[in-house]
């Protein structure tokens, strides 16, 4: 049978699938519980890109696909999506966060002050090659600080806002059951304003990052410094049907506000992106993203739309593979019409050669061309 | 009393995998598109356990219309035997516990990637078009927002322009599948990537079509007895593919779509792109107690 690759049923299916799972070998709670444990940011970015905050199913996900990222996250949304909706957590404010990283580029010290927290930013990035030849690599101890840092932080933009750089803050008050889930309604144009940051919270890193970094290089309306940004834990706070507020534990976030000079007046604008796990490079694409979005330009890189649609990670790759199912109804359709216009053209130039050159084709001739 | 009285035994998945919540905004969303159709209804389109655009849209409208007393058929291109096909009938064998068949006469409900069988669905069956892009707008409008208004205007100008032009290029319209089509008078959808073949089969058909695209989030209709009428010019006739006269290689019968197998050497044979209705050819040739259906096509041409 011609085009045998792609044909062959389940059978061929089942054993495609074992060949992939054979390479992986047996999945076992100690393998998950080591990938939770060695790659924390790996597990932030999935439980990010699938709106699911759950490292233990994250990392499952990532073992079961071997790390395969896109797969994982469809697993993990997968999953997700089943799951009902029993409770909406009370909102949380940069001021709630417990926060373990927290710097701005726009001023040198800010209310609160920097506060590095973890980061490689300032390290070199040399690869510790004596591993492989048997040493253990043991981090250096860190040294305690004298006094510790507050365990929150007040907003840099509530300084911005008072002293008049930055228009009044305009939170709508929805109340918690009533606020768009684009996990639960279709994404039409132009969205609400939840819809756009949960799509950016939600969106695949790599995807943003190249549309974000487009904007900064030049291919947006904006140009953006990073205003406050932050890493640390936020406080799950439900309330209970009683009335009492109450902690169901704590997440790991990211958020970062990106600062720009507003085209259009004297003032400062913000831009804003936080999603799940700490993964810093995804909130600053994304914030530059939603600072590009308010403008009117002629990029692509600053359209809705086009960013919207386009850095949905289940949607992009899923799309990307799904070339490699067969096509041959579709490419038999275009090739009927290729060769019958091409039989045309064949046909209409045996004719034209029988017949004494004219310049131009009469009416009559025309009116037959078109036949 | 205790709550586990009150609830049922926990499961990993529900009945057809979707949660129920799910399932009632796809049955209000395909209510929807049934009363006017031909539009395009936008949904939520969730996540199912398959890569989108390998057939999630149609697979959510499947799940939602599963029931134990079903009869399941799953094409791919015309073949129930692709990898595709096999594994989205498996994967709704182990969330529903369906019948399944290959045979489009014993279906009653039929999810396809891009053909309509050979055989006339009946006012029994619902057949359930996988869709990759549902605007038939985006080659000349590429921004979604902007078709929307075009779509509530009837505005359908750009794609008249873009067939003039192919006939003015090329000497003939030169839209391959996906031929765009006017439902009941009011809009035009993109059929999804069927052959032009098989664009007439929605024309006042017997059967309820729902075509889901689950990436782009649009569910719309054909409901039974409409008229589906592709765009052409007064004066230049709408065109099927030419395979009117070719006869299949495996069952020897002529007069239905066909795929082309290249061949070593620059030539092609031809086999029946429904690819289990040219098995019935077969089977019925050696002696097997097998029923044909009635065909749209009768002798190559729509016996309409």
């Amino acid at each position: 049978m011609a085009y045998a690759a792609t044909r062959g049923g389940e059978e061929a299916i089942a054993q495609a699938e074992r060949l992939y799972r054979d390479d992986l070998g047996p999945l076992t709670a100690g393998r998950i519980a080591e990938v939770r444990r060695a790659l924390p940011y790996l597990v932030d970015r999935v439980m990010g890109e699938a709106s699911l905050y759950e490292p233990d199913l994250a990392a499952l996900a990532l073992a079961q696909t071997g790390g395969e990222l896109y797969e994982a996250v469809l697993l993990l949304r997968a999953y997700r999506t089943t799951q009902p909706r029993l409770w909406t957590a009370e909102p949380v404010t940069h001021r709630d966060i417990l926060t373990v990283r927290r710097i701005s580029a726009a001023f040198k010290d800010i209310p609160g002050g920097q506060i590095l927290g973890p980061t490689l930013d300032y390290s070199h990035r040399l690869l510790k090659v004596g591993v492989l030849a048997g040493e253990t690599d043991v981090p250096e101890p860190v040294t305690p600080g004298r006094t510790s840092a507050p365990a929150t932080q007040p907003a840099l933009a509530d300084w911005q806002r008072e002293q008049g750089l930055v228009a009044p803050e305009r939170a709508a008050k929805v109340p918690l059951d009533d606020i768009p889930d684009v996990t639960r309604d279709g994404l039409l144009f132009p969205p609400p304003r939840a819809h756009r940051l949960q799509t950016l919270a939600r969106g695949d890193t790599g995807g943003m990052l190249a549309l974000g970094y487009a904007n900064q290089r030049g291919y947006g309306p904006v140009h953006p410094a990073v205003n406050d940004l932050r890493l640390g834990e936020a406080e799950v706070r439900l309330r209970h049907p009683r009335g009492t507020v109450f902690s169901a534990g704590r997440v790991r976030v990211s958020e970062t506000e990106m600062v720009s000079k507003d085209p259009r007046a004297d003032t400062l604008k913000l831009g804003f992106c936080a999603t799940f796990g700490w993964n810093e490079v995804k909130t600053i694409a994304g914030a530059t993203l939603d600072l590009s979005m308010e403008e009117q330009s002629a990029f692509a890189a600053a359209d809705e739309e086009f960013v919207l649609y386009h850095t949905e990670p289940t949607e992009a790759s899923g799309f990307c593979i799904h070339f490699k199912m067969p096509h041959y109804v579709t490419f038999q359709s275009s090739l009927d019409a290729l060769r019958g216009a091409n039989a045309d053209r064949d046909r209409r130039a045996a004719r034209a050669k029988a017949r004494p050159k004219a310049d131009r084709m009469s009416g009559a001739e025309i009116e037959e061309a078109l036949s | 009393m205790s709550l586990s009285t009150l609830t049922r035994p926990w499961r990993p998945f529900n009945y057809g995998f979707l949660d129920e919540s799910a399932k009632r905004e796809i049955r209000r969303r395909t209510l929807k598109a049934i009363a006017v159709p031909g539009y395009q209804v936008p949904y939520a389109s969730r996540e199912v356990p398959m890569a989108r655009g390998w057939g999630t849209g149609g697979l959510q409208v499947t799940l939602t219309l599963l029931k134990p007393s079903a009869v399941v058929k799953v094409i791919d291109q015309g073949a129930d035997d692709s990898v595709n096909a096999a594994s989205i009938r498996k994967f709704l064998r182990r969330v529903g516990g369906a019948g399944e068949t290959l045979d489009t006469t014993e279906a009653t409900l039929i999810q396809s990637r891009h053909r309509i069988p050979e055989e006339t669905l009946r006012a029994d069956q619902i057949l359930v078009l996988q869709v990759p892009d549902p605007e038939p707008l985006r080659s000349v409008e590429p921004d979604i927002s902007e078709a929307r208004y075009r779509h509530a205007d009837a505005d359908y100008g750009l794609l008249w322009l873009k067939l003039y032009e192919q006939i003015v290029r090329s000497g003939r319209i030169m839209q391959g599948a996906s031929y765009p089509s006017l439902v009941n008078g009011r809009h035009v959808m993109s059929p999804s990537p069927i052959p032009r073949w098989d664009v007439p089969k929605l024309h006042q058909a017997e059967n309820l079509t729902i075509l889901s695209a689950g990436r782009e989030k649009r569910i719309y209709a054909v409901p039974p007895h409409t008229d589906v009428v592709p765009l052409v010019f007064d004066d230049i006739a709408y065109r099927v593919e030419d395979h009117a006269g070719i006869p299949c290689g495996r069952s020897g019968v002529t007069g239905y779509f066909l795929n082309e197998l290249p061949q070593a050497g620059g030539a092609s044979l031809h086999e029946m792109s429904d690819s289990h209705f040219a098995t019935k050819h077969i089977q019925k040739r050696e002696g097997a107690p097998v029923t044909l259906g009635d065909t749209y096509y009768r002798n190559g041409s729509m016996a309409r």
